[in-house]
């Protein structure tokens, strides 16, 4: 017999759970390492500006006079290379991938300043 | 002989996944010349070494491609590692194999999916995609991407894997090990598909030699190269590495040939899962590539070999990069191959050859 | 087999006789490419032979210079060849497949011989870091000799190194003079 020789293959997937997700509706769980999106905790960020020079598509740009980090997520390739060069850990690769927009928008993040903040209290 | 009619053929054709272009000079039913033409999707690449230091073209090398990317980086940090003398970690060496065996399994799988497509085996299309995907899942997890890795650097790799995920990546293998064998046997025995590809666009072992033709391509003719065989990084450490070859030199012999390349991956990467020393994954990479140094490198990518190509220029920007793709080699091979075939055959013809367009024009 | 790369010249009017000789030894085509520099283009063809990868290089060419094309001897030059021709205005005569220019849809001519302005700027950057530490090492070279000739001034009797000071002072503000010209 020369024909349904993948028959068994594909006859068994009756029978098996789908391979597919049912996508709108179920979603997959990403992984730990995925690469998702870039977040910034600026709390500890302290604008040393390691991001913007290593980032190969230059989405990122640091303002170390008015205290603004910002990020543009539509030319982010996810890279990854500003989490591995960020001197304080601030910056972490998040694995949930961001949803579709209607509109480009950049990230706009205002960094406190720590120092200022403790001489004001003094 | 009747008149001869030129049919175009592309750059947007069902079997073709990307844009290529062929002027068809047709006499009755048979092909007689064919002149093959690219330049759709050009973006000059090269050019943007200049406005990208060494360490982040590499993300741009691995975009060349959506099928070779991780064969890209893995070549471009080779050869910049090479013209600056830097020494590679061993387990460094071994994962970057390993992911790039992956995509060579991926590869395959997508291309033995788009091929059983043309021949009209629209669920053996599906089967080799669902055993694509595994594959794919493999690199989620341990590299956090599906198709572009960024995984590789100048000195090393990012990410290491730890011997429970090593040992969870031969499980899925075996997996796939399993039903693969059946797609294969399904593929190689078929009556039909041997009917649409036994003696159809025949390369001689001379004509391949001449014709300079690397990859599966030229393997299925019997020319014994593999620039794996070269046994740099850790393909040295394999116990045996024989290409595979066939004499055929026919559309048959190239499925033949691929199909068992996905089962060599599957072993070597086994092989070296059960091997890999521990040790560090990168060394720092200091200073810059010297003013006028050059270095060259061939690599052995799922297509075939790929020749890379860098000058520095003192600074942190390279002066040249050059990559010399697969295809580029084998579309004379194409024209070659097509000429006396049946106008029909042409699908499979430039299919078993598996061009890529976009890493050629980069 | 083991991999070696190796780089060499080779004269413009023999690089098809020596694809000729390649290909009778058995090499087989790997590429051919083309380099931009400040004195002309570089091209560099490349052949391997059991492992050992031969870069030629045809330095120096002119910005619209000729070659002869080996496609008659190497049909799957012909990438390269239309490659090299569009972007870089290296013509190669006798090709096999010629696409006159149109192999690949280009919005300028000879995109890969512009030199774009970042690299400009860094070159300008370049060379003014390379002046300053050319005049510093000048400066510096300037005074070890004067240190040096103190030394042996000192070690002179005195009336005759008096004679020598005076000496160079003149040449020193003959000098200043000339530079202020």
């Amino acid at each position: 017999m020369g024909s349904f020789k993948l028959g068994g293959m594909t006859f068994g997937s009756l029978f098996k759970k789908p391979e597919t997700l049912l996508y709108p509706v179920q979603t997959k769980e990403p992984y730990a390492c995925q690469k998702g999106h870039v977040l910034n905790n600026v709390e500890e960020c302290i604008l040393c500006g390691m991001c913007q020079r290593v980032c190969p598509c230059n989405c990122i740009v640091v303002d170390k006079k008015i205290r603004r980090w910002v990020i543009d997520p539509f030319s982010c390739v996810q890279c990854g290379s500003c989490v591995r060069a960020c001197p304080t850990k601030c910056l972490s690769m998040q694995p949930q991938c961001t949803p579709a927009g209607d509109a480009k928008y950049s990230i706009d993040l205002d960094v406190p300043d720590k120092k200022a903040a403790k001489q004001e209290q003094a | 002989m009747g008149k001869a009619t030129v049919i175009p053929f592309g750059p947007q054709h069902p079997v073709l996944p990307e844009p290529l272009h062929l002027d068809l000079v047709v006499e009755d039913e048979t092909v007689v010349d064919c002149i093959p033409q690219i330049g759709f999707v050009h973006r000059g690449l090269e050019k943007l070494v200049e406005t990208r230091d060494y360490n982040q073209f590499i993300y741009v090398a691995e975009r060349i491609c959506g099928i070779c990317a991780m064969g890209h980086s893995l070549g471009y940090a080779e050869t910049v590692e090479s013209l600056m003398n830097v020494e590679v970690p061993k387990r460094a060496q071994y994962l970057r194999v390993i992911w790039h065996e992956l995509s060579r399994i991926h590869s395959h799988l997508l291309w033995l999916g788009l091929a059983a497509d043309a021949f009209g085996f629209e669920s053996m299309f599906m089967h080799c995609w669902r055993l694509r995907e595994r594959v794919l899942d493999i690199f989620e997890k341990t590299t956090g991407g599906r198709v572009i890795l960024s995984v590789v650097s100048v000195g090393g790799v990012v990410r290491d894997m730890d011997s429970a995920t090593l040992q969870w990546i031969c499980e899925v293998l075996d997996g796939i090990k399993d039903e693969y064998s059946k797609i294969m046997k399904t593929l190689l025995t078929d009556y039909s598909i041997k009917n649409r590809t036994v003696g159809v666009g025949f390369i001689s072992k001379e004509e391949a030699v001449n014709l300079s033709i690397v990859g599966p391509f030229a393997r299925a003719s019997n020319v014994n190269y593999d620039a794996r065989l070269f046994g740099r990084g850790a393909y040295g450490d394999l116990s045996d590495f024989q290409p595979i070859l066939d004499a055929q030199g026919d559309c048959y012999a190239r499925v033949k040939v691929r199909c068992l390349e996905v089962l060599q991956s599957i072993d070597i990467i086994k092989e070296l899962s059960a091997k890999i020393p521990e040790g560090d994954i990168a060394v720092k990479v200091k200073g810059n590539p010297e003013a006028g140094a050059q270095a060259s490198n061939v690599l052995e990518q799922p297509r075939g070999e790929c020749y890379y190509y860098a000058r520095g220029n003192g600074s942190k920007y390279l002066e040249r990069m050059r990559m010399r793709t697969p295809t580029s080699q084998n579309l004379a091979g194409m024209t070659v191959a097509l000429k006396g075939c049946d106008l029909a055959d042409v699908n499979m013809i430039i299919l078993t050859i598996d061009p890529c367009i976009s890493c050629t024009e980069r | 087999m083991e991999f070696k790369q190796s780089f060499e010249e080779l004269a413009a009017q023999d690089v098809h006789a020596e694809a000729q000789r390649r290909k009778d030894s058995g090499w087989r085509y790997v590429q051919i490419l083309a380099v931009n520099l400040d004195n002309g283009v570089d091209v560099i063809y490349s052949y391997m032979l059991d492992g050992n990868l031969q870069n030629l290089v045809v330095k120096d060419m002119p910005r619209d210079g000729q070659l002869e094309s080996i496609g008659d001897i190497f049909l799957e030059s012909f990438v390269c060849e239309n490659e090299i021709h569009d972007l870089f205005g290296i013509s190669f005569t006798g090709m096999p497949i010629d696409f006159h220019g149109k192999f690949y849809r280009l919005s300028c001519d000879k995109p890969m011989t512009i030199i774009s302005p970042e690299q400009l700027a860094r070159r300008e950057k370049e060379a003014k870091a390379k002046a300053v530490a050319a005049a510093k090492k000048e400066k510096d070279a300037q005074n070890a000799s004067d240190a040096d000739m103190e030394a042996k001034l000192a070690a002179m009797d005195p009336e005759k190194a008096a004679k020598v000071r005076a000496a160079m002072e003149a040449k020193r503000a003959k000098a200043a003079q000339k530079e202020a010209e």
